[in-house]
């Protein structure tokens, strides 16, 4: 066996490595995700798929947990790999969701060492376009997989190192960007052949036998250390529940359930009780594994329990994840996949209100959980420019003992915004207000982190595109008293005659002079916002993160004219109840009212106890029934108390029949 | 009568001298324990200890490296500064870039703002991305603006507009009326237009450049006038000069107004001190100290400068010599990682600090580090640390070590030996590696370089570094410990410009270019005169930011180098040439990424310009003996290489005449460095003075 310090260093090489890989697609890509917002990475896997290593400080760090294997053997078992092959394929449903939706291009190479293969290398960017019905490709509002572009199963891009034109004329003219595709495959292939260099000098230098070794060591010690850091937080069982605004084309919620377990450290995640794939483009194809976009507020768990650990695809091994099939986050092909990473935010926050409860000094109240590209297309002579305004984000959650960040959300990407001066001088709007949101962040004796704050003005005449707008209508919870953050809100033209207020964007189209503001949900806050240090709440009113009226509204501190706190004022209101409402806002208690979350379940069993066909139809019309019974925009605006407990009485009987209906076919069935 | 310029270099421990006389004979080195507390203590103490050295003889310059600059503004210490921007931006420091330090730690924090919310005011001046504007503050604005400035009393005023970089003369006209409204109200504020500083696109990173400088102005201002007082008290007449982050110096008077130009100068006069002594060559610097290890590349004697540090976690857009750190440094904590049930042993990232220090220091730290690593293999003597000023204790390193490799459960005959020689392998690959990843980001290979080791620990190490990445050729300076300071003795004037075109490379961009370039050459031969140097011997190097449209990020590309002599407006049209642009631009893309666009439009971001004053003369030679001697060891020791006992000779320093040689295994004890040549590698002095060290068979 070899000695361990030899493998630790062939880690700290493959880790080295991937980064350089990195650093030769950033600097040559020409793509507008890559450009400013790193949406891309690289890595190496081994010869079961598995990525042994993993860049840290550079693109995007949650695909860590993804598998090759799928992708490379739907190619291989058809027409073995040769040296000097590269892979090409965006298809979640071809490639066992290796890409996550038909944007990222993912590219693999075979690493060959005196003629077996030692390793792969994986590159991905999310390029600029790939056809369908939108441009740049992804909208909540494609109904299919057809919808969004061009599905490139994996195919050879490369054969022995020579294109294949005929694949590349393909691509190229299944896109609106071709430029700018083309200079991606060519970051990619270049970022693809720094890594074949560096793994061929490694495994030749030590030999093939230790550098599979290592492989397989590398592996084995990330699964160990994870392990370890989930031991740490003891044993123990909880469920949490929450939904998305609505699945984009009706008015019905989407609702995640989560149930974990924690067992000596192993990590059950089960999504017994989540609603069945949408029609709507926010389908998560997990293939039921320990997929990146479940679990990525588990890698962040386990990374900040212990800082050491080493990045890669052994992390996930201590976690065993059940997610049925047909359901939005196992979703069956043809669903539409382009807005997963709204459900993403979603799970991630699910995810930490089901850990929080086992381990409440440790994990934060529900961040902002939206990331909205703000996107002007427009068209120019005969070519349309696509550009996104700002990724618009909001805050993180507050947690025992800190604040959450304001502003700032590295939950599902860690994206880095867009100078001002760099958009106004490439597209056609001017830019009035990108400052964070005041009132926004969940008050708490610690405060969630407030959303942002966009406004800005058409110049010339443009359409807008701002997928995944989130945490409209369910706002960001808090947490042991904490309250929630103020939920999300887009204005077309505020304060005009022609004010539009959209819950949700596809494309709209603007006239020189229209403004758009995006307010982005604050994050929830931690602990009862009456125990909030009285000189901080006073700092944030200073620093305009919380106005006067909120500071005696939400926090009980009353400001004289002069700035100064009433003292006497102040202990009085802070001795009286105030909460308004609970930790999860007043639209999640009123939808609650109506929607009991043991009937909902009751529900989603018996939509998957029925035919695998119209799972989603069937749920829009019950539940869209109930809420036809109510004002309009609830759980947003109110209903009165009677009102809702008829829907509720009525949201029962329906799902009684419902199951009443399933067991006869069911019956039926059977005597057949 | 020989004549000296003396170079000043304060560092955390000790405070450097040295004095580098004008006619080749050997420099002169002084040391004194550093006043953290009163840094400017330490240097008229060491000052007039230096004179008294000196004697009668002239003096032609002090040029002095401070870190005052950097230390108040990673302890948000400096002055207060109220920021005033485009209405709408309030937020604009707090946003910041918007990325989170750290992607998956959930109880990561976002970077503290130099200036807080409460500081910060909005004016309704706004500026399109042409420069046009779109609308003015009026007068009345400005009052009121000036009014609550003067309540909030801050030392420095900044403005920063949106598109300000695009009419950097509007953004410090508005500064200027903005001043004279301070004035009416009694107030007596300095008002910085952050696009007259330095105009270059990104709103946000241009607001930190002066912010950040507005932040440590009066510290830096009320330290070097206190410094210039000392220095005249002890007669010294001769001009003080700053070494500046660039690589290069500017005039006392130049670094009080724009003290950023200062910042990140300690790295920079190190890496300065190399490429200036071996002009032309391809070199590593390597700079190991007690927490980290600095490396700088120098391409065919080209320093690079990187537009993308942070300083005390905030991003630093001005031009500065471009220094990473690669890993651990002595105090570097050598730990076993007991999470999981198969145990290994880790080094770093954390530091044992100065205090308690690593185990052998005596001071009560139980947990080895690095240093302890070299004590237990041989490499250092515990009597000779720091030149013997502080005694090292190696049954403390070694009973450290040794309970690590127990702690892991593994059997060994030699328990210390065993983590130390582990840990030193572990942190070498760790270095090579990011060091290889450093060079491949420019396609160059380590066995083309020569590795320039100094600080305190950097001769120590650099030998395993070296044969770790196949190089095999290194220089041990003979000022190794004292390099950062006489990289100061020796730095020109420098000072850089920008202007920020974004545009296609087209007729009328040529044009842009060539009015820009020929304004700036024209500032920079006054800069230059009035920071006491002939223009006509000064040099300027021009570069131009592009990229193909729609690129990551824009390559910045060396047009060529001319001579200020002639006020050069006529050769900077020949250097801003649209074809030579395009061709330098092509050459530079493939040579990087292998591959061109060559029909593809071009897009022009920022020129930058450098005006370089003359060079300074360096310590001459001494003429190379006939023979090449071989000093005999005073003793020899013991050194653990790769797990190997072996006799090492011990020879001192002073031994080694020039033309001196001596073969590995051999250790050479310096008063404030210990040389370590390890087998297979022979060591020569070299005329100048330093050690060049060379693996055999490799010439």
């Amino acid at each position: 066996m070899t000695a361990t310090t030899d493998l630790q260093i062939l880690g700290a090489k493959l880790a080295a490595l991937t980064e350089e890989m990195c650093l030769t697609l950033q600097r040559t890509s020409r793509s507008l995700y890559v450009k400013e917002t790193a949406d891309f990475a690289c890595a190496i896997a081994d010869r079961d798929g598995n990525f042994i290593a993993y860049p840290n400080a550079i693109g995007v760090s949650g695909f860590v947990g993804l598998n090759i294997a799928t992708a490379v053997a739907r190619v291989h078992d058809r027409d073995p790999l040769q040296p000097g092959d590269v892979i090409v394929t965006n298809d979640p449903f071809t490639t066992g969701g290796l890409s996550t939706h038909l944007p990222d291009i993912q590219m693999i190479e075979p690493y060959f060492v005196n003629g077996e293969i030692v390793a792969y290398g994986w590159a991905f960017v999310h390029i600029s376009d790939i056809g369908g019905r939108v441009p740049s490709s992804v909208s909540p509002f494609n109904t299919s997989i057809f919808a969004e572009g061009l599905q490139i199963p994996p195919v050879k891009f490369v054969r022995g190192g020579r294109m294949v034109n005929d694949v590349s004329e393909l691509l190229q003219r299944n896109t609106r960007t071709p430029d700018a595709n083309e200079g991606d495959f060519q970051a990619m292939l270049g970022a693809l052949a720094t890594g074949r260099r560096r793994v061929t000098e490694l495994a030749t230098g030590q030999g093939v036998a230790v550098f599979l070794e290592a492989s397989g060591y590398l592996l084995d010690r990330a699964a160990a250390k994870s392990r370890a850091a989930l031991r740490s937080l003891g044993d123990g069982s909880a469920r949490a529940v929450d939904y998305l605004d609505s699945d984009a084309l009706s008015n019905v919620p989407v609702r995640i359930s989560i149930s974990v377990t924690l067992a000596d450290g192993l990590l059950t995640v089960d999504f017994d009780g989540t609603d069945p794939q949408v029609q709507a483009a926010l389908n998560i194809a997990s293939f039921g594994t320990t997929h990146a976009w479940l679990t990525t507020r588990i890698l962040g768990l386990v990374m900040t329990l212990d800082p050491t650990m080493p990045l890669n695809g052994g992390l996930m091994r201590p976690v065993t994840l059940r997610a049925a099939r047909g359901t939005v986050v196992n979703a069956d092909y043809p669903a539409a996949t382009g807005v997963r990473h709204a459900t993403a935010s979603r799970v991630n926050d699910v995810l930490s209100a089901a850990l929080i409860q086992l381990a409440p000094e440790t994990l934060p109240a529900a961040s902002s959980g939206l990331v909205v590209p703000v996107v002007v297309a427009e068209t120019r002579g005969e070519r349309e420019y696509v550009q996104v305004v700002e990724p618009m984000v909001g805050g993180t959650g507050a947690r025992l003992g800190a604040d959450g960040v304001d502003g700032r959300d590295s939950g599902i990407s860690n994206l880095a915004n867009n100078p001002v001066e760099t958009v106004e001088s490439e597209v056609c709007v001017r830019v009035l207000r990108y400052a964070l949101r005041p009132d926004s962040g969940g008050p708490g004796r610690w405060r969630g982190g407030t959303g942002l704050a966009l406004t800005f003005e058409a110049l010339r005449p443009c359409s807008l595109l701002a997928r995944g707008m989130e945490r409209v209508s369910f706002r960001p919870w808090g947490y042991a008293g904490g309250q929630p953050g103020l939920p999300t809100r887009m204005v077309i033209n505020e304060g005009t005659a022609n004010e539009q207020r959209p819950s949700i964007v596809d494309v709209i189209a603007l006239a020189p002079g229209d403004t758009v503001t995006l307010l982005t949900s604050g994050a929830g806050g931690y602990g009862h916002p009456f125990e909030r240090d009285v000189a901080t709440v006073c700092e944030d009113v200073a620093r305009g993160k919380v106005s006067v009226a909120a500071a005696e509204r939400d926090y009980g501190v009353i400001l004289g004219a002069d700035g100064a706190v009433d003292r006497v004022a102040t202990e009085e209101h802070r001795s009286m109840p105030a909460r308004p409402w609970g930790e999860a806002g007043p639209e999640r208690e009123r939808f609650d009212r109506v929607f009991a979350t043991e009937v909902w379940d009751r529900m989603v069993r018996a939509l998957f106890a029925g035919g695998t066909h119209q799972r989603n139809a069937r749920k829009v019309t019950l539940v869209g029934q109930v809420l036809d019974a109510l004002p309009e925009g609830f759980p947003r605006v109110a209903a009165g108390a009677t009102a809702q407990a008829a829907a509720a009485r009525q949201f029962e009987r329906l799902v009684e029949a419902l199951e009443q209906r399933t067991e006869t076919k069911d019956d039926q069935e059977n005597a057949r | 009568m020989v004549a000296y310029r003396i170079g000043i270099d304060v560092g955390g421990t000790f405070t450097d001298f040295v004095a580098v006389p004008d006619d080749g004979s050997p420099i002169l080195r002084h040391k004194v324990s550093s006043t953290p507390d009163e840094p400017a203590r330490a240097v008229g103490l060491g000052m007039a200890d230096l004179l008294e050295q000196l004697g009668e003889a002239p003096i032609l310059t002090v040029t002095h490296g401070t870190t005052i600059g950097l230390n108040a503004i990673i302890q948000r210490r400096g002055g207060k500064v109220v920021l005033a921007v485009t209405e709408g931006f309030a937020d604009l420091l707090e946003i910041g870039r918007s990325r989170m330090p750290d992607s998956f730690n959930l109880h990561a924090v976002g970077q503290q703002p130099l200036v807080h919310r409460d500081n910060v005011l909005q004016l309704r001046a706004r500026l399109d991305p042409e420069g046009g504007i779109v609308r003015d503050s009026d007068d009345a604005e400005l009052a009121a603006t000036a009014r609550r400035i003067c309540e909030l009393a801050p030392e420095t005023v900044v403005v920063n507009l949106v598109n300000g970089y695009a009419n950097p003369d509007f953004e410090q006209e508005l500064a200027g009326r903005l001043a004279r409204a301070i004035t009416k109200h009694g107030g007596a504020i300095e008002v910085i237009s952050a696009a007259a500083l330095w105009p270059e696109i990104r709103e946000y990173e241009r607001c930190l450049v002066a912010v950040m400088g507005a932040h440590i102005h009066g510290t830096v201002k009320r330290y070097l006038e206190d410094l210039q007082r000392r220095l005249t008290g002890l007669g010294v007449t001769a001009p003080l000069f700053i070494s500046a982050s660039n690589g290069g110096s500017l005039s006392v008077e130049a670094a009080i107004a724009r003290p950023i130009d200062t910042i990140l100068s300690g790295p920079a006069s190190g890496v300065t001190a190399a490429r200036m002594h071996y002009p032309g060559q391809n070199l590593i610097t390597f700079d190991m100290g007690g927490t980290s290890s600095d490396i700088s590349i120098i391409v065919d004697g080209h320093s690079r400068l990187s537009t993308t540090t942070e300083v005390g976690g905030l991003a630093l857009m001005l031009p500065v010599i471009d220094v990473s750190a690669i890993g651990a440094g002595g105090g570097s904590v050598i730990w076993p990682d007991l999470s999981t049930d198969q145990p290994v042993l880790e080094v770093g990232p954390e530091s044992v600090g100065a205090s308690p220090g690593p185990a052998c220091y005596g001071l009560g730290g139980d947990r080895p580090a690095i240093t302890d690593a070299y004590l237990a293999t041989g490499m250092i003597d515990p009597g000779r640390f720091l030149g013997g000023t502080m005694q090292l204790y190696p049954d403390l390193a070694t009973e450290a070590l040794a309970d690590a490799t127990g702690q892991l459960g593994i059997v060994v005959a030699d328990p210390a030996t065993w983590a130390a020689g582990t840990a030193l392998r572990l942190t070498t690959a760790q270095m090579a590696t990011e060091l290889q990843k450093l060079l491949a980001e420019r396609a160059l290979d380590a066995p083309d370089f020569t590795l320039v080791p100094f600080g305190g620990a950097g001769p120590t190490h650099a030998t395993l570094l070296a044969d770790e990445l196949g190089i095999s050729r290194l220089i041990v300076p003979d000022a190794a410990a004292t390099y950062c300071a006489l990289g100061a003795a020796l730095a020109p004037l420098r000072r850089d410009y920008v202007h920020s075109v974004r545009a296609l490379l087209d007729d009328a961009t040529v044009a842009e270019l060539q009015r820009a370039g020929a304004e700036i050459l024209e500032l920079g031969a006054a800069w230059l005169a009035a920071n006491g140097d002939d223009p006509a011997s000064g040099t300027v190097q021009v570069s131009l930011d592009m990229r193909y449209p729609g690129q990551a990020y824009e390559l910045s590309v060396a047009l060529g180098e001319i001579g200020l002599s002639d006020l050069a407006s006529g050769r900077v049209t020949r250097v801003l040439d649209a074809d030579l642009i395009r061709r330098t631009f092509n050459d530079e893309h493939e040579l990087r990424y292998g591959f061109v666009h060559t029909d593809s439009v071009l897009e022009v971001g920022t020129l930058r310009i450098a005006i370089i004053g003359a060079t300074v003369a360096m310590a001459g030679e001494e003429p190379r003996p006939r023979s090449e001697a071989r000093p005999a060891p005073r003793t020899y020791r013991r050194v653990n290489e790769r797990g190997q006992w072996v006799e090492a000779a011990v020879l001192d320093y002073g031994d080694l005449a020039i033309g001196a040689v001596t073969s590995g295994p051999a250790i050479v004890e310096h008063s404030d460095t210990t040389i370590v040549v390890p087998t297979g590698w022979t060591l020569q002095r070299l005329p100048n003075r330093d050690l060049e060290l060379a693996k055999e068979g490799s010439r």
